[in-house]
Parts: C-alpha cells; structure tokens; sequence
C-alpha cells in the first residue's frame, strides 16, 4: 500500500513551497506591471559589506554608505528649493540670431531691478581697472593716472575716492569690501573702506597685478622684476618670492577652485605657480609673442582655461591635458581681455568691441581657426579696453576703457542662486563681521595649495618604489641596497651579468661552474685571457652597475661582431647560406 | 523674436520683511560653489583638536583633612555627592563633593588604617580596619539637628585584621576580607559563615559582590588569584592563579559577567568570568603598579591609579592610550572611583588628598546653552571623522607626561623590547617548531582551579 502511495506521490507536505516561477497568474501579469518611474530607487542601493568579518567595521561602514546615499540624494532635492531661475537669451527661429539684439533691447526686455545693470560712466584717468568683491555687490576701479573709487554698486554709494598722483596699475579687494589693496608705481598699498593707507608693501616692488586667494588669505603680486609674492595678509607675513626668470610680467589671475594661480609672460609663456613649489607646476609655450590676458573657467572647476597674446590669438586649453588647445582663434583688433563668467560664457574684449561666447561651442574641439559662435556684442569706442569682468550673481559684464567704464548685460551669464554662508550679496553688518572672523578660522595654510585640491583627506598613494626583495617582506626603497634600488628604478645593469654568465659558460671544461673546483695551473692559466683586449678592460673598468649610453653602445657593437663572426663560422662550416647580395642592400640599415 | 531674461535679484525676498525678523538666507549645495571644502573642514577638525587640548583642564578641586595616606574611597548608591574616605591614620571622613567640604568627620575611627569602606542601607557606614573591628557608623543627623556622636552604633570584633569589606547590593548582608572571606549578618554580631577555596592558605586582599547576580562574591588574594564564590552554596568555586597578584578589582555595573582586575604588573585585565582562561582585555599604559580601579557606572569607561602617580581613564576594550591625569603634587594613587553620575573621578592619594577630577578633561562645567552644545557635538564629530589625519590624531592623542613618568614608560618599552628579541632569538635557534610563540592574552593566567 504505502509503496503505491509513493508511486502515486500522494504523500506531499502541504506546507511545500510550490516554485514561483510555475504561479501562472503571476507569470502573466508581470511583464505588464512595473514600479512607476517615481518610485523607481534612483540610484543603485548602497553596497553591503558582506565580505567583511569584524561586525563592528561592516556595520560601520555600512551605515557611512547609507549617510552618503541619503546625502546625495537630499542635495538632489535641495535644488528644487532654489528660489531663482537661469538668466538666458533664446532665438525662437532659425534665421534669428542673439547677437544681433544690442544692449538697449536687452535693457528694455530685462525687468526694472536687471535695467540697472546697464550702466555708462564717463570717467577721466585713462584706462581703469575694476574688482568686484566674491558676492557682486562692491565694486573697485582704478584708473592708470591714479583715481581710485570703491562703491557699492547695488545702492551705488560710494565708499572712497582717492587721486592718488601716481600710476595705479591694478586693485583688488582683500577678503571683504573693508580693505583693497592697489598696485602703485613703486609698491602695493592697502587701504580700509575708508580709503586710509593702512600699509605700503615695501617688499612688492614695481607691481604689475594683484590677485588675492580668499581662503588662503593671501595677496599675490607680480611686477617688472618678474618675482611672483605671497603676502599672508591674516599675519602680515611675505610669505614666498618666486622668481619666475620669465621678465615683466603683466598677467596674472587665480584658479578660484585650486588657488593655483596662472601667469603669462613676455616670451608666450604661461605657467602655474603654487607657494610651496619654487619652480611652476606646469610651464607651456601658449602664444608666440607676449601673453596678454589668461582666464579660469569657473563654471567647470577650473578644467578650461582661455588665453589671449598680443597678436590677437585667442585659446581655449582643456587644464587637464596640455597638448595643444582645444580651439583656438584671432579677434580682430589686437590684445584681448578675457574673463569667463560663472556659468561658463567667455567674454572677449578686443579692440573697440567686446563679444561673449557662450559655453558648449567654446570648449569644444574645432580644428579650424574660426571664432567660435557669436553669443552677443557691443561696440565700445574707447580704446583700449583693459579690463572685463563678470559680477557675480547677476547678468552683468563690466569693462574697463580709457574712458571709464561700461557694464553691459549678458543674460545667462551669471550664478542666480548664492550661498548665505560663501558669498551674500544682501548680506549686513553682522553677518560680515561673523563672516570674516570664520574666514579666518577656516583659514587654509598656504602649503595646501595643489593642482588638485582634492587630495586634502584622501588616502595616500601606495608608494611605487618599494619592492619585495623576499617574498614576504616589502622593503622600503630608503632601506634598499644600491644595486637593489637601481633595479627597481629599471637602472641597473643586468646585461653585463648576463655577459659574465655566457663568458664562463664558454669556457667550458669540467667544474667550472663554482670557481673552486678549477686547479690552480687552469686558473692561472686562464687569469688574463681575453681581458687584456683595450675594450673589454673599458668595459670592466666601466662596471658601476649603471646603464651607461657608451658601454651600451660598444656592448651591442661587440654584440654584433661576435654575431658576423657566428655567421661567419657557419658559413665556412656550410652550415648556412650564405646571403646573395642584392641591388637593394644599399637602403638596408646596418 | 528673441526671448530675453536677466536675472534680478529682488532685495524684498533676501530682505528681513519686519526689522527684527532674521535675515532669510539662502542655500546652494553645488560643490563648485564651495570650493576648499575639504580643506577647510580639515582645518576645522584641527581646530577643533587643539582647542579640546587647550581646554583640557580635568582637575577641579582637592579635598583635605586626612593626615595621613588615603587608603580607600567608596561612594554612597544612589547618591550624587556623598563619598566615605579612610585614612592610614584610622580616621574616616565622609565628603560632600559638590560643596567640597566634610559631612562628617570620624577621627581616629579604628587603631592603624582603615582599610575598607562601604555604605549600607539608610545612611550607614561601614569599617573595617587592621585592629580586627569592623565598626557601623550613622551618618543621619539626629533630631536636634547636630550629627550624632563619635560612637559607632555597632561594633563587630574579627579575629583578625581585616583588608576589604564590602556590602550586599540589597540585602543586611556584608563580606570581609582577612585570610578568610567571612560573610556577616548585620543584626548579628558573629560572622554567619567562612568560605575559603580549599586548598588556599593565602590572605583576601580585597573583594565585591557582583552588582546584578548579587549572592556571586569575586576576590582576590595575596597568592596571586583571583576567586569567586556563591554564597547561597556557601563555597568557592573557581578561581584563577595569575603572574603577578592583583590589587584590586571590580565588577561592571552594565555586563554582570565582566570583572576588572589591576594587577601589579602594571596592567589591568578585564575577565569574562564564564571564560576565565585568558583575559577578554588586556590595558597596558601604567609605567608602575595599579592599585585601585573602578568603572563608570554607564560601564563603558573606567578609572584606575598607578603606584606611578598617574590616574588614567580607560574606555571600555580599548586596551592602550587612555586618558591620563597627573599633578605636581599627586603622590602614589592608592584609590580611584567614579562619581555616579560619571562625570567625576575622585582619587584619594599617598599625600593625604582627595581629588577630584572631570571624567572627560576638556569638558564645561556649567549650564551650556544649544548653540554651545550644538558646536561641541559637531567638533567631535569632525575629530571623529579626522582623526585619521597625522596633524588632528597627533594632537588629539598626545599627552604630556611628567618625566619620570615619561623615562620609566621608556625604559619599559626597551625592556619588553629586549625581551621579545630575545624569545625571537631563541626561537630560532631552537628546533624549527618546538618553541612557539604564545599569544600575548594567554600569557597571563597560570591557573584555573575549581
């Protein structure tokens, strides 16, 4: 009976799973059903540590994987809360083209607070130079003959107006609008908002540009002696003088992500300079002629940069390849002025115009030397044009001229939403005052400086010269013996050991391997031959265990004789055949 | 057409709309707008590190009126500020730590030192000292609102002199130490019964009773053991010989099967005892003997004071680097406890003072506001977070150390430095095999005997 039972498989345990894949209902609504696309997990779900054993670190580090999911994606969702939209100008037919809109439609087609932007000042003094503060709202402008002013452009109040009777060559603000500095004839100066002469920098001599690095706390100058200076300005230390050995230098500007800040010489050269290297980080040949003006892209972190020389080339360089740029151009008129803007729109100032690129045609590879797209233009008739910048957070482009300045509106140029905690434009007196004294708390020492920030809290590379010389143990280089060192760094010699090897190997004879076995007669015998030759002793004498280009060269000549002579042998053996000449041997390489 | 838009920042909505109103701020989280945030977190982090050492001031006061050498602190249950102190020279004091001035002052208490302390039910005291007496002492003022006389309300008479008392957790139960482990009913004046291991001979130098399995008593004795018994069965049930003899030992308030032993060759062991083969712990930082040890009552920490003259503080399964404190004027530190709040260490050292001490070193005493307090979490965290750092680590581990101190940690380390090449050495130039290395755990327990 039971084994009928069996047969028929009647006895089964209720409770068995029945497989899922044999649920018909199931199967047949399945590929029909799907999690609606906002309840999709966006991202991939945090890795579980599975493979690790000490439960204390698994849990640990599952619970970091979880924060920094969460983190993600609660930025994500931070952006829906920004409160302003994108400035921008858009064609609504192809025929149509931005930059044939002039400045007086944008300003009419802007709203009544944007209008202000659009502004002329008529101003003696010859060709300014102008600064805005890190959150737009101060602005300060120097004129070549000395008339300094620094306002706040919102409200348009003025700070201070000073006629200093001497050459002003460039301004900058220091951490905030209370204090600018101004490169002077002789040396660099920095007055309070106030325009009181707090200090003469005496060590800045004959200064040409001025950046300063606010995290850092550092003013920079470069002048005619060509020698870049740090000056720590939270304790009023030089910090470094470089000297550049590149001459006058009359272009500087910082890398606001890397505080690396950029040069451009005399010869064509450019070259990035930190305080802790006394030599550039990277030197490249951008222009023939002078340089003239160099900008950081911000908008990017710093991954283009444009440069402009003094025969009216413009380039486009992608920072982290330096071969070559990846578009390049010459605007008509001369020397160029560049800035980029915060969203990534070149601006270009050249002789009595000035046209903004916008960003996706600029940074694009293009072979042929043809200005990239035209965004918009306006014509300024008052030569030179020696300074153009962005101001941050609005659609507003001032250029400095001999006339004094123009800003103009570039829609779609500027960041709309700021950080209360970086830069306020709103922001009052108290909020200053917090902010300047966690400024200087937060205050970055100088020697962090890199082309990559980001290796501050990073794990540090495994070293790459450390070798295992046993098995088990790894060795640092430091420790090594010479020879060991040598191979690691792929110096050392190993040809001539193997020399050796083969020159005892044909000696041939019984008990040569180890020399002990050889009687002393043989020894003697054998003491001197061969090696008397003048160029085998240069080659014993040469043994440092170093690859030297000449020992190689005779090794291989010596090589290659014994070869002819092994061919030779064989020949003569009639082993081999011996090569028919051609007609062609005489473009055979020997 | 062209369709143009500029962006305009209207002041009214980044403008407090009611003057008083907080300034409305706005946020953007692109990493582009916050350039050097790591960097200047970091800096934040070593801000944060050296500003916790500048603030590092753990001594808060000292408590005199001993003349001689403190022996033995103890701390009454359930109250914040009330701590006994028995002298070397047979006075007890019993302290308020929080006005930092004595409730009672017991002079000449016993004949020689006092060498055990422990509070019992309704502000009582319990003594016991080198003349064989173990004394009842109320602390409760009487009706006239004087504290009542010199004379203790019992005397209990041992046969002989007596290390370590301690008392039941609830019931009017107390245990001695002397070269036996007596166990004694309050209301009798003869003890109920002696338990010995069998085959020891040895004196009791201190012993507990364990806080949640309470009829479980662990000892330690001058044979270098440590015991435990049950005083329901009446009988000692295991025990463990080790290296070097402990001096004191105590039991965690939070895992009731972990006990803390300081031992005399300058380490401390914590045991499970349900595993009393090797220690779950070994902490290696005093440079001299430990002689008294005590945990926080969170059992996550404990204090414990050298024949060094340093107290150090101990985070639970951390067996090195732990905090340590020391003074000018600390002599030898013969007891160490912490408050039940675990806010506080007290010790009672050779120079006849009590001290107290914060159990974290940088911590503000006073009423912290939210802000502060939101600030001090997020310097933590940021140490936490960098402590992997050389600079933050550096500064957030190092401790100043006085130099005899400081030499004779260096001279111990050459020592066991010599010692390990030497057993390296000998090992290999004995057979390939016969001579393995123990691990370091297992080195310490000679014994286990039940």
């Amino acid at each position: 009976m039971d084994s009928l039972f069996a047969r028929a498989d009647a006895i089964r345990p209720v409770h068995k799973k029945r497989n899922p894949s044999s649920d018909r209902t199931l199967s047949s609504i399945a590929p029909h059903t799907a999690l609606p696309k906002s309840l999709r997990p966006s991202s991939p779900s945090p890795p579980t540590h599975k493979h690790i054993k000490n439960l204390n670190l698994r849990s640990q580090l599952t619970r970091q994987a979880h924060h920094a999911a969460r983190t993600k994606s609660l930025i994500h969702d931070a952006e829906l809360l920004f409160k302003e939209d994108n400035g921008g100008m858009h064609v609504e037919s192809q025929m149509e083209r931005t930059w044939r809109v002039g400045q007086r439609d944008i300003a009419q087609g802007a709203g009544e607070e944007a209008a202000k932007g659009r502004q002329e000042w008529i101003l003696d003094g010859g060709p300014y130079r102008t600064r805005y503060t890190r959150n737009g709202r101060h602005l300060a402008i120097a004129g070549k003959a000395g008339h300094v002013a620094t306002f706040d452009c919102k409200t348009g109040t003025l700070h201070t107006e000073l006629q200093l009777q001497e050459t002003c060559r460039d301004i900058t603000f220091l951490h905030d609008q209370s204090h600018f500095a101004v490169a002077q004839k002789k040396y660099v100066f920095i007055y309070d908002r106030d325009g009181v002469e707090l200090h003469r920098l005496k060590s800045h001599v004959e200064p040409t540009r001025l950046e300063f690095l606010p995290y850092h706390w550092l003013l920079a100058s470069v002048g005619n002696a060509g020698y870049l200076k740090y000056q720590d300005t939270s304790t009023g230390q030089l910090l470094v003088e470089h000297r550049t050995k590149l001459g006058p230098c009359t272009t500087l500007t910082q890398n606001a992500h890397t505080a690396v800040l950029y040069l451009g010489h005399q010869n064509g050269t450019l070259s990035l300079w930190t305080p802790n290297l006394p030599q550039p980080a990277v030197q490249l040949l951008a222009h023939l002629g002078p340089v003239v003006s160099v900008s950081v892209d911000p908008s990017t972190g710093g991954r283009y940069m444009a440069s402009a020389g003094a025969d009216g080339s413009v380039k486009v360089w992608d920072c982290r390849n330096w071969k070559g740029s990846v578009r390049e151009w010459s605007a008509r008129g001369g020397k160029a002025q560049l800035e980029w803007s915060a969203k990534g729109c070149l601006a270009v100032a050249t002789g009595g115009t000035v046209n903004a690129y916008n960003s996706p045609a600029i940074k694009s590879t293009f072979a042929a030397h043809v200005p990239p797209p035209l965004f918009l233009t306006h014509p300024i008739p008052h030569r030179p044009l020696t300074s153009v910048r962005f101001c941050p957070f609005t659609d507003v482009l001032t250029v400095g001229h001999e006339r004094g300045l123009s800003s103009l509106l570039v829609p779609g140029s500027g960041e709309p939403n700021f950080d209360s905690s970086e830069a306020d434009p709103f922001e009052r007196k108290t909020a200053r005052r917090e902010r300047e004294v966690k400024g200087l708390l937060d205050k970055i020492q100088p020697d962090m400086i890199s082309l990559d920030p980001e290796f501050v809290g990073s794990l540090a590379p495994p070293t790459k010269l450390t070798t295992a010389v046993h098995d088990t143990v790894d060795i640092p280089f430091a420790r090594l013996p010479r020879l060991e060192r040598l191979r690691v760094q792929g110096l050392a010699d190993e040809t001539e050991v193997a020399e050796d090897g083969r020159g005892r190997g044909d000696d041939g004879g019984a008990g040569d391997d180890n020399g002990k076995k050889q009687s002393r007669e043989e020894r003697e015998k054998r003491k001197m031959r061969g090696k008397g030759k003048s160029m085998k002793r240069y080659l014993r004498k040469q043994r440092k265990n170093v690859i030297d280009p000449t020992a190689v060269a005779i090794r291989t000549k010596l090589e290659k004789q014994k070869e002819e002579k092994r061919v030779a042998k064989a020949i003569e053996k009639g082993e081999v055949e011996p090569r028919k000449p051609s007609a062609l041997d005489r473009f055979r390489r020997s | 057409m062209v369709k143009i838009s500029v962006l305009q920042h209207a002041p009214s909505t980044h403008l407090p709309s009611r003057p008083g109103d907080p300034v409305p701020t706005s946020r953007n989280l692109d990493p582009l707008m916050h350039p050097f945030s790591r960097a200047r977190e970091r800096t934040r982090a070593l801000n944060a590190a050296k500003m916790d050492r500048l603030f590092a001031k753990p001594f808060v006061g000292s408590m005199e009126g001993h003349i001689d050498a403190v022996e033995v602190l103890c701390k009454k249950p359930g109250s914040l500020n009330t701590v006994a102190s028995g002298s070397w020279d047979g006075g007890i004091i019993v302290h308020d730590i929080a006005q930092r001035r004595p409730l009672r002052q017991l002079q000449g208490a016993h004949k020689g030192k006092v060498s055990g302390l422990c509070f019992a039910e309704g502000d009582r005291l319990l003594s016991c000292g080198v003349d064989s007496n173990i004394k009842l002492w109320n602390l409760a003022a009487d009706g006239d609102g004087s504290t009542s006389s010199e004379t203790p309300l019992n005397i209990f008479p041992g046969k002989s002199p007596f290390n370590s008392i301690d008392h039941h957790r609830s019931g009017p139960i107390f245990a001695t130490a002397s070269n036996t482990v007596q166990i004694w009913d309050e209301t009798k004046s003869a003890a109920v019964s002696n338990i010995t291991f069998p085959t020891s001979t040895e004196t009791i130098t201190a012993l507990r009773f364990n806080l949640s399995e309470t009829s479980v008593l662990g000892s330690i004795g001058s044979d270098r053991t440590f015991t435990l018994y049950d005083i329901r069965t009446g009988k000692a049930e295991r025990r463990v010989v080790m290296q070097m003899r402990s001096n004191s030992l105590a039991w965690s308030p939070t895992f009731p099967t972990t006990v803390l032993l300081a031992s005399e060759d300058h380490n401390l062991y914590t045991f499970d005892v349900r595993q009393l083969s090797a220690p779950s712990q070994i902490y290696k930082a005093h440079v001299a003997a430990v002689m008294s040890c005590d945990w926080s009552p969170t059992g996550l920490e404990f204090v414990s004071g050298g024949w060094d003259r340093t107290v150090r503080i101990w985070k639970e399964g951390h067996g090195h680097g732990p905090e340590v404190y020391h003074t000018k004027r600390m002599q030898r530190v013969s007891s160490s406890i912490f408050t039940n709040d675990a806010r506080f260490v007290l010790t009672g050292s050779d120079d006849g003072n009590v001290r107290i001490w914060k159990a974290k070193a940088s911590e503000k005493l006073g009423i912290v506001t939210a802000r502060e307090r939101a600030a001090i979490e997020y310097r933590d965290s940021l140490k936490d977070r960098w402590k992997w750092d050389s600079e933050v680590g550096k500064i957030s581990r190092s401790r100043h150390l006085p130099k005899p101190v400081y030499q004779a940690g260096k001279l111990k380390n050459t020592m066991l430095d010599a010692r390990r090449v030497k057993e390296e050495r000998r090992r290999k130039h004995t057979r390939a095999g016969e001579n393995k290395p123990k691990a370091e755990r297992k080195k310490y327990v000679l014994a286990e005997q039940s």
